[in-house]
């Protein structure tokens, strides 16, 4: 009896949900049921995420679910996708209808992500493969900040190309491509927000550190993201990983004592003021794309080429193992990569946004 | 030089005893049959001494070019080479994915720095012990290895370090910081930064991430 009642609470913890929060901490972790695929919550799972104060009714012979929460009455039966707002006459329709297990009602996963924006005001997105959902402020863009995106210029490079493959998997795919093909992709997203962007590489062609760094400046960039993909020696490492170019990193170049190197060093230095608004952009970068792992990604500080020389902040992004299985999967799959590109879409609007405010009590308007 | 010298001799002395050797198996045959051998065995005897002495001689006055050590395992304790000295070698383990100090035994040149870094490097290049990896691209070969009077080593490898690699900044990573753990661990007083070059020239990278245009230290 013990043993079971550990197994199942065990399993049941395995295959929670977890709620979180923008900064990808979490609100709350609910054990869920899962059956034919589809994830199921209790009815109890309302109070822990929309409304503590919420109550509910079930009337078992009729399965009919009525749940009271902030001034609203919203009724469910199971087994179908329909369900009714009052007062609002609003209908809302569910990818899996609520359903019965043992006898009491459960909500499907999409239930708290189509309520949950209506509720509470927030925007929701939602992981399938992890059980994770996030809950964030919805996008706060004002039309006074939609002018300041107009004068931003963000450079992305796609790594390799021509010549270069970059790194390889077994089934020979190369790393130049999947970059490239990723870096369109940013860029067409990116637009639509109203941001300028350059690509260091339109095409499959050899471009040099130094041809990369003057196309950046040429077209007077403000963030440069240099797009990788990874490989290691075991096959088990997979994950994506930031890079930040620190000369004071796990590699460290010494310090300056012969008169002949402080003139390199001075370049080096120089890319150095920018450490701390890379390490921002970074952190933007790891908060968002968190919600498409399992574990958290790593932000790893090196002397790195791709960004010597780059008087902007500047970042690597390393998008996953080429030598790794799954890693090699996702980033062959266009589900997966168009989320990593929202993602990024998304790290981008809060590095502006927490730069704008930044400036914003300080500066004033040219 | 010293150790060089010794070790050319010792195999002649070896050879010696084999000859003796078969001598006393022949004991049983006539007398002169055992003349005949005896005889033989002097010449052979001379001639050996005669050979020593000249090489002997000739070592004297000439510095014998033999190669550097794999040196043969010493029979006679007054006779040996450098003794055996660990060194450790930073190869990955492909578990943990960390490198991993492994243990060798290598004679490393007592007075030669620059001779001694060649052996350690060499080593790192060729070992590769059953369930470790080694970071550096199979093939690769060391062309020299130099230190100057800052204390900064210049490690010269073969164009196999950059066009074998297998890229990614993770393993690029690892196969800068596996040199770099063994030269240190290595020359804890002598060397202070390492700088990577590839067939005599500075380079700006191995895999296209790391900037590798410097000299190049660990934290401490
Ligand atoms: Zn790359």
């Amino acid at each position: 009896m013990l043993v079971l009642a550990i197994t199942f609470k065990s399993t049941a913890q395995e295959r929670a949900v977890r709620f979180i929060d923008a900064e990808g901490q979490t609100l709350a972790e609910i054990p869920a049921h899962h059956q034919n695929d589809q994830v199921y919550l209790p009815v109890d799972a309302v109070k822990q995420v929309i409304d503590p104060r919420a109550t509910h009714q079930y009337n078992h012979p009729r399965k009919r679910l009525t749940l009271k929460t902030k001034g609203r009455q919203i009724r469910l039966q199971m087994g179908r996708s329909a369900i009714s707002i009052e007062p609002d006459g609003q209908t809302l329709t569910l990818a899996t209808p609520p359903i019965t297990i043992a006898q009491q009602p459960m909500l499907p996963v999409d239930f708290f992500r189509q309520l949950l924006p209506i509720l509470n005001n927030v925007e929701v997105i939602y992981n399938p493969n992890l059980n994770k959902l996030q809950i964030r402020s919805k996008n706060t863009w004002t039309p006074g900040e939609t002018d300041n995106l107009q004068n931003w210029t963000i450079i992305i490079d796609p790594g390799h190309g021509g010549s270069d493959d970059g790194c390889t998997s077994s089934t020979g795919i190369f790393e130049k491509n999947i970059v490239l093909a990723l870096a369109q992709q940013l860029q067409k997203r990116i637009k639509q927000q109203g941001i300028q962007v350059h690509l260091t590489r339109e095409k499959d062609t050899n471009k040099t550190h130094f041809e990369r760094i003057q196309i950046a400046e040429q077209n007077r960039g403000q963030l440069f993201l240099s797009l990788h993909c990874n490989t290691s020696f075991s096959p088990h490492e997979k994950g994506i990983r930031i890079y930040l170019n620190n000369p004071k990193g796990r590699i460290r170049f010494p310090s300056p004592t012969q008169p002949a190197l402080i003139g390199q060093q001075l370049k080096v230095l120089a890319q150095v003021n920018f450490l701390k608004q890379s390490q921002d952009f970074a952190h933007a970068l790891q908060t968002e794309l968190n919600f498409l792992t399992e574990t958290p990604i790593k932000t790893i500080n090196l002397p790195l080429i791709a960004l010597s020389e780059a008087y902007m902040p500047a970042v690597v992004l390393e998008l996953g193992y080429l030598s790794n299985v799954e890693d090699l999967e996702k980033l062959s799959n266009a589900e997966y990569t168009e989320n990593v590109v929202q993602a990024i879409t998304r790290a981008l609007q809060r590095y502006i946004s927490s730069i704008n405010q930044q400036t914003a009590p300080t500066a004033p308007e040219e | 030089m010293i150790d060089k010298q010794k070790i050319t001799t010792a195999p002649q002395t070896q050879n010696g005893e084999k000859g003796q050797k078969t001598v006393k198996h022949n004991n049983s045959a006539g007398f002169s049959r055992l003349l005949v051998i005896w005889g033989l065995t002097l010449i052979v005897v001379g001639i050996g001494l005669g050979v020593t002495l000249l090489l002997i001689e000739r070592s004297k006055l000439t510095v014998i070019p033999v190669a550097p050590p794999p040196l043969p395992t010493a029979a006679n304790p007054s006779d040996t080479p450098p003794p055996p000295q660990e060194v450790n070698l930073f190869l990955l383990d492909a578990t943990t994915l960390t490198l991993v100090p492994i243990k060798i035994e290598r004679r490393l040149h007592t007075d030669d720095l620059t001779k001694r870094l060649d052996q350690v490097v060499t080593a790192l290049i060729q070992e590769t012990p059953p369930n470790f990896r080694n970071t550096i691209p199979r093939g690769t070969e060391l062309n020299e290895a130099y230190i100057d009077n800052q204390q900064t080593a210049y490690l010269d490898f073969s164009s196999h370090l950059t066009d074998g690699h297998i890229g990614g900044t993770t393993a690029e990573l690892l196969t800068v910081t596996a040199i770099l753990k063994t030269v240190f661990d290595a020359f804890p007083d002598h060397i202070k930064q390492v700088q990577i070059l590839i067939n005599g020239e500075e380079i700006k990278t191995i895999a296209g991430h790391l900037n590798l245009s410097q000299p190049l230290q660990l934290p401490q």
